[in-house]
């Protein structure tokens, strides 16, 4: 008989790679999504200048730069002790809530939403924006389009750049708003409050009101009781740009609520052998490995995570719709990881609404937008991107130079649960070493659903990401390998 | 004609940058009032916004095909046709795709011509704003072979 020695695997390496384990009697015992990890961020930064920090990590990812922008402004507000002008803060939040406009219209539109529109039986080259197009319409198609660049036009007036806003300084920002520029927004905005209505109806349509879909979303594999986590404002409702971070439990209850600046006391993370991403988890309660319940510290974050850990939405049309998801779903908390994308669509429809608000007051044209920074120090940011509370700590030496720079993004907030998310799907479709055909659909759509942020750099051409997914048997030793 | 010479790359992660560098150093190289260079750090449906309305676009980026590194492809879009399917597990929409969804949706707007240059690189995971020198050296090479196709 032929001796099989196999390699302990230490760390598994791989961009957007899937790994799936089994046990003896060839069923699912674990699964592992390996999110790439970038190196040398903090040596790279040690020494640079903290101003630059804004747009040295608005590079860091072209998925979400704005977000990115805003927490190592905020984190600079901090570190040099100094309070932005309220206009300040309000331009920022307007062009946050334009990032949120063209991120969540892209998430819907082109990744997450046509599993549902197209069906998540159909083959994978329909599942797209293609398959949208061709199925509700070239009409459709336009509107996505112009909408999501009516959120990128929106940040680039204020942010100066589309892509990579230069306008956060500590203290502030660096340009106002004109009148023509206020003007420009409302009426764009008027119109992505419309298609954000529309985007909702469409989704009640094709998915709400087909009992297949619902049963999908209910069902145990796409089910996990995680705490959730969010900021919220004084009123405990969702906000994206600040507030404090609450935490809730499973039963929907306030479990925490605490200042940014805190998180380390409430916030630990779990290193695996396998992964170069840490695993956070809430401190008070701990890590129990990848398992649900209360007395797992795993939390989730994101859209889903936002609406569970907050008390509702702070305008009107998008309380209405906060109100009946809970409603149709079975109540606080929804832990149907699918409803991920009905709550962003809600989130979609507030961005609009927040915006119509911020560029109607009338202290969004102030001149009035940037406070003198004090003296250096340490200081952290925290914001919600699209994605989920993403997290900048910076330690300044003496002269306002970088000493120690540390971030927790928002996909690894989510990570713990994206991994158990994974598993629980393969599991209901690998038994006993047999693997079902639908594996890949059904896994994508678990690990879709969060939206997670795979890539940090920024190539265009393909042959660089394909999904793969790796089984092992019990020994570890590859079984059987899918890939599209 | 109008010509749109783009660099895409995110200089501060290593080899990523080179089609950043390629951009940066022609932007001083062509003084044709018909012929726009611009570099951006992002990719998907960014893309389809900055090509539209260009009559030719010649798009220079970093590649890995487990090639020898600083070796340099010029490709077409039907190139990656066969990995169209793949968009779906990326979190954004790669070329093809924007370009098929470009010839959906305004087709009277998008580039008659477009041209890749591609470079093997070899380090894309670590931030430094230092190309690797297999990488590094491509550069003058690559600025040489963009300014002939459009010449």
């Amino acid at each position: 008989m032929k001796t099989i020695t196999i390699d302990p695997i230490t760390r598994l390496e791989g961009h957007g790679k899937i790994s799936i384990f089994l046990d003896s009697k060839g069923n699912v015992e674990n699964a592992y999504l390996q999110i790439p990890e970038l190196r040398g961020f903090e040596r790279f930064t040690q020494g640079r200048r903290a101003e630059d920090m804004p747009q040295i990590t608005s590079r860091i990812c072209g998925v979400c730069p704005v977000a990115h922008h805003f927490a190592a402004t905020k984190a600079l507000d901090k570190a040099f002790n100094v309070e932005p002008p309220s206009a300040a803060k309000k331009l920022r939040e307007l062009m946050y809530c334009g990032y949120f406009i063209y991120d969540h219209i892209l998430h819907f539109y082109f990744l997450g939403g046509p599993d549902f529109i197209i069906g998540p039986d159909a083959p994978a080259d329909k599942r797209n924006i293609l398959g949208v197009i061709e199925k509700a319409g070239l009409e459709i198609g336009k509107e996505v389009i112009k909408h999501r660049a009516y959120g990128q036009k929106m940040t680039a007036i204020l942010g100066g750049k589309a892509t990579h806003p230069v306008c956060g300084l500590p203290g502030g920002v660096s340009k106002g708003l004109t009148e023509e520029e206020r003007y420009e927004i409302e009426e764009m905005d008027e119109s992505c409050i419309e298609f954000a209505k529309f985007t909702l109806k469409l989704f009640d349509d094709i998915v709400l009101q087909n009992k297949d879909y619902v049963d999908i979303i209910l069902s145990d594999p796409y089910t996990l009781n995680t705490y959730n986590m969010g900021l919220v404002d004084e009123n405990n409702k969702v906000n994206f740009y600040d507030g404090k971070i609450r935490v809730t439990n499973q039963k929907g209850k306030e479990f925490l609520k605490f200042n940014g600046n805190e998180y380390f006391e409430h916030i630990s993370e779990h290193v695996e052998e396998w992964s170069y991403t840490k695993f956070p988890y809430l401190k008070s309660v701990g890590w129990k490995g990848f398992k649900d319940g209360e007395k797992s510290g795993i939390y989730r974050v994101g859209p889903l995570g936002r609406l569970n850990a907050s008390d509702g939405m702070a305008t009107p049309l998008a309380d209405e719709q906060y109100k009946r998801m809970y409603e149709t779903l079975g109540g606080k908390p929804i832990n149907s990881t699918l409803a991920f994308h009905w709550a962003r669509l809600i989130e979609l429809l507030f961005a609009t609404e927040r915006v119509m608000e911020l560029i109607k007051d009338p202290e969004i044209t102030s001149n009035d937008i940037r406070n003198p920074v004090g003296e250096p120090g340490e200081g952290i940011g925290v914001v919600e991107a699209a994605r989920g509370t993403l997290i900048h700590h910076y330690k300044l030496d003496k002269d306002g130079l970088i000493d120690k720079a540390n971030l927790i993004v928002a996909t690894t907030n989510n990570a713990g649960a994206i991994n158990m998310s994974i598993r629980d799907a393969a599991k209901g479709l690998i038994k006993n070493g047999e693997v079902n055909d639908g594996l890949l659909n059904m896994v994508e759509m678990a690990f879709r659903a969060y939206d997670p942020c795979f890539a940090c750099a920024t190539h265009t051409l393909p042959g660089q990401m394909p999904l793969e997914v790796n089984i092992y048997d019990v020994n570890r030793k590859p079984y059987k390998k899918l890939t599209r | 004609m109008k010509t749109l010479v783009l660099g895409i790359g995110n200089p501060i992660m290593s080899d990523d940058g080179v089609g950043f560098h390629v951009a940066q150093a022609l932007a001083g190289k062509i003084k044709d009032e018909n012929i726009d260079v611009e570099d951006i750090s992002t990719s998907g449906l960014n893309l389809l916004e900055i090509i539209i309305e260009y009559d030719k676009v010649v798009i220079i980026d970093a590649v890995m095909r487990g090639e020898k590194v600083g070796k340099i492809y010029k490709l077409y879009p039907e190139d990656f046709s066969e990995t169209v399917h793949l968009t779906g597990s990326m979190h954004e929409v790669n070329l093809p795709t924007v370009i098929k969804i470009g010839n959906e949706l305004m087709p009277e707007k998008m580039p008659k011509e477009i041209v890749i240059y591609a470079i093997e690189v070899k380090t894309v995971d670590v931030f430094s704003e230092e190309m690797t020198k297999e990488v590094e050296k491509t550069v003058p090479l690559v600025v040489d072979r963009v300014l002939d196709e459009i010449k």
